[in-house]
């Protein structure tokens, strides 16, 4: 069985967190050993810190700070925890939550191994609701920032707004952004509650994903 | 100027990114500022936005500057902004003097944080007696205390607006929570929405020569003869109180009848008109009153509401900054007041109600 890595990048807001966390917590249920990595160091109040002890209830491993052991939450300054850096070495899958943008993600390079790794998965999580990554164009030249994508996860939502209109729209929009530069179209992610609109497992074609809500938790 | 905003549309946004869209759909040419959080996002989305839509960004050495800089656009005749928190809003006081001494449009957004001083990034109601009156002089300035996204959106286009058309510093008030918290709103072109947008011209360089079709552009901040600044506060302070009552905003619910109103403004009125309607359902007469305007105040309304009804709950978090001007604006008048002071923590609509049940012989 090879082991799962995965990146979940993205626009500021999109819904990464909540993406890598449901994925973690998802593998977890297939009975598989899951580390969560919360790689925000921009926005160290916004992330994974209050729901550690809670997701680690839960059976996964979360390597994010804990609140008792950090100063200033913002701009004091922030450091990578040395276990952010060493994640690749643990046993199991790997997942990293990658905060803030493409501004974020250029500290992903501080995790020892990761673009040499062959496992990893890089996948984008786009909400075209979000403005700045509404249309093809704007989304393409947004990924291209990041300089590798993998995947895309089509997490195109408007909060308790969201309608059937809104994610079919998300899937138009993303299809044709998969059609034109190559990268294939990994998920649909659905919040739970809107399963009705979004049948079983699978939507005009692509595997969904439905998201429990645990963001909402998290703010400090 | 382009449309910035094609046509209307539901998004999904954060509360600065909502300033920064807001800014681009009133119109803003230029914004000035200095990083510091929870405000950040208002200036990574304007730089994302401005090379898009002709407008520009200047990062200054500091909040001084980003105030003294705005007031340098403004003078030129551009609708120009600058947003900060905290530490950040102590140093533009000094520029916002100024603009209200030289009635100059300028305009603000306030990501309130905890203090006093750096404190907590977060989240926080503690930047209200700062914002209203924070400067020396007489506080001549307009304030608009939001709660969600939409009016992040709305408030910002009337932000300059009220600015450009009446000449006062005008705020937007909001919070670290609204700044960073996700929910959807509608955004849209203010001219689709039939409102009239405030054209700004320059205050120096103007066209033609003073004295032939047009009057000289006096602009001072420093006066050398008591009396004559005497003069010119007078006839600002007549100035601002004869728009008052154009300005004021506020939200009154269910205070006719009721035995209890609880007083709450921003991000907490949301748990505040919760804990009412859930208080009214289960048959406390509670009512709800929330000002808008923090500056002017809606003392007019808020006094009305206290001859039908005299009990005061005013729940803020902060301590007692809102209470303040709830109690300036029911001088002489008979009232009871209770308080949920919480500086620099959220409230929820559960520990509202808990303590209208604990403390009151409201009940049926």
């Amino acid at each position: 069985m090879s082991r799962i890595i995965e990146a979940y990048v993205g626009e500021y807001a999109s819904g990464k967190s909540e993406n890598a966390v449901n994925r973690a917590l998802d593998l977890a249920r297939q009975g598989r050993k899951v580390v969560l990595v919360d790689l925000d160091l921009v926005e160290p109040f916004y992330t994974l810190r209050p729901l550690k002890n809670k997701l680690e209830n839960m059976g996964i491993e979360v390597i994010a700070w804990e609140t008792k052991d950090t100063f200033g939450l913002g701009e004091a300054g922030y450091v990578i925890k040395p276990e952010m850096r060493w994640a690749l070495r643990r046993k199991g899958d790997i997942i990293f939550d990658v905060g803030y943008g493409v501004q974020g993600f250029r500290i992903f390079n501080l995790v020892e191994g990761a673009l040499e790794e062959e496992n990893l998965k890089i996948y984008a999580v786009v909400n075209i609701s979000r403005p700045l990554t509404s249309s093809v164009e704007d989304i393409i030249a947004y990924l291209n920032l990041f300089g590798r994508v993998d995947g895309i996860i089509n997490n195109s939502h408007l909060g308790e707004l969201t309608d059937k209109d809104v994610i079919e729209e998300g899937i138009q929009v993303i299809r044709e952004v998969s059609r034109i530069t190559g990268i294939p179209v990994i998920a649909i992610s659905v919040e739970k509650n809107l399963e009705f609109l979004a049948g079983k497992s699978n939507f005009q074609g692509f595997p969904v994903r439905f998201l429990e809500r645990y963001m909402p938790q998290s703010l400090w | 100027m382009e449309r910035a905003i094609k046509e209307e549309k539901r998004v999904f946004m954060t509360g600065n990114e909502v300033v920064a869209w807001g800014a681009l759909a009133a119109e803003a040419d230029i914004m000035y500022g200095y990083p510091i959080t929870p405000q950040n996002e208002v200036m990574h989305y304007w730089t994302r936005l401005a090379p898009k839509h002709g407008r520009k960004f200047l990062q200054t050495e500091d909040e001084l500057s980003a105030g003294f800089t705005t007031i340098g656009g403004v003078l030129a005749g551009r609708r120009a902004f600058t947003a900060t928190a905290g530490p950040g809003n102590i140093l533009l006081q000094e520029p916002v003097s100024m603009a209200e001494m030289m009635r100059l449009p300028m305009v603000m957004a306030i990501m309130q944080r905890g203090g006093p001083s750096t404190a907590t990034v977060i989240y926080s109601q503690q930047e209200v007696n700062l914002t209203t009156s924070g400067g020396n002089g007489e506080a001549l300035r307009i304030v608009y205390s939001t709660a969600t996204h939409q009016e992040l959106y709305d408030y910002t286009i009337k932000a300059f607006n009220a600015a450009w058309k009446y000449r006062f510093p005008t705020f937007i008030l909001g919070d670290g929570y609204q700044a960073k918290m996700r929910e959807p709103l509608v955004m849209y072109n203010p001219q689709d929405k039939g409102v009239e947008m405030a054209a700004s011209e320059p205050f120096v360089g103007k066209e033609g020569k003073f004295g032939e079709g047009r009057e000289p552009a006096h602009l001072r901040n420093a006066f050398s003869m008591e009396e004559e600044l005497y003069e010119v506060v007078m006839e600002h302070i007549q100035d601002y109180n004869k728009i008052t009552p154009q300005i004021v905003e506020y939200v009154s619910l269910g205070c006719e009848e009721a035995d209890l109103v609880i007083v709450a403004h921003g991000i907490v009125s949301r748990a505040a008109v919760a804990a009412q309607e859930k208080l009214r359902r289960e048959g406390y007469r509670v009512g709800f009153f929330r000002p808008i305007t923090l500056r002017p105040f809606p003392v007019r309304a808020l006094r009305k509401v206290c001859k039908s009804t005299s009990k005061f709950l005013v729940v803020e978090s902060a301590f007692g900054q809102l209470a303040r001007l709830v109690k300036e604006a029911l001088f002489g008048l008979e009232a009871e007041m209770d308080e949920i002071f919480m500086p620099g923590l959220g409230i929820t609509s559960e520990k509202i109600i808990g303590h209208v049940k604990k403390k009151s012989e409201l009940k049926v």
